[in-house]
């Protein structure tokens, strides 16, 4: 079945995976103990797991007949970009304005 | 990284004249953006810069002024995306001014960056690394029985 691809902020934007995210930032967990807290269908937690798995953000392994979840870093570092790139932006913005402000108008 | 960024700056100049840079559309693109900026709350306008296609970004920039209180308070709200109607960041960036006895202090704060703030969850993620860090070089340590660099 297509999933439909996800970038990194729609993909927290929704508060199910985001608490699945809490949840594996405190331990690595298998579906079946990371469904327990969530009160929905096991499609749905897995349709979850497998935009959270896509994007970038877990990795699952097969450990006997347990498929283990563990966060992984590929996904955050998109959101991590974002404010690097806009902390940067800004740093060289406020450089401008500061230089017409400082150069061009008499103190 | 925190989940907003923040900037202050100190200018040898009154309020006014550091106010008139943040809000008259043509001064705002000498420094910062083409912008169809209007210092009305409400007023909808966009900045228009160069694409950044390995973010996604269109290279325009969709604000509303959300406050405006003159010679002191501004924000607008700030969302881009790709160009083809999705937004990915949807964000707030807030200025303040703040009069001292030789100039004006401009603070700038842009976050509220929705999904980052919401629980603490930037934090908990990066808290979620380091422990998973650790314990990578914990198994390193008891493989190797010597140091590592982490």
């Amino acid at each position: 079945m297509a999933q439909p691809t996800f970038d990194a902020f729609q993909v927290i934007a929704d508060p199910s995976r985001r608490q699945m995210l809490m949840l594996l930032s405190k331990d690595s967990l298998t579906i079946n103990s990371l469904a327990e807290n969530f009160d929905m269908t096991r499609p749905a937690v897995s349709k979850h797991i497998k935009i959270l798995y896509g994007a970038g953000f877990i990795s699952i392994q097969d450990i006997g007949r347990e498929r283990h979840c563990t966060l992984k870093q590929d996904g955050f570092n998109a959101l991590h970009e974002w404010l690097r790139y806009f902390d940067q932006f800004w740093t060289s913005k406020l450089k401008n304005l500061e230089k017409l402000l400082n150069n061009k108008l008499p103190n | 990284m925190a989940a907003s960024i923040k900037h202050q700056l100190f200018f040898p100049h009154p309020p006014a004249a550091v106010w008139e840079y943040l809000t008259n559309a043509e001064l705002m693109d000498l420094w910062l953006m083409k912008n169809d900026f209007q210092p009305v709350a409400g007023h909808e306008f966009s900045f228009r810069t160069n694409p950044v296609p390995s973010l996604d970004f269109d290279g325009i920039v969709y604000c509303k002024v959300l406050e405006i209180e003159p010679f002191k308070k501004l924000s607008y709200s700030w969302k881009l995306g790709p160009g083809d109607g999705n937004i990915n960041v949807d964000s707030v960036v807030r200025w303040e001014l703040r009069p001292k006895d030789t100039g004006t202090e401009l603070l700038l704060d842009h976050g509220g960056f929705a999904i980052l703030e919401n629980a603490g969850i930037f934090n908990a993620m990066n808290e979620g690394w380091l422990k998973n860090m650790h314990k990578i070089a914990d198994r390193l340590n008891e493989k190797n029985h010597g140091t590592t660099n982490l």
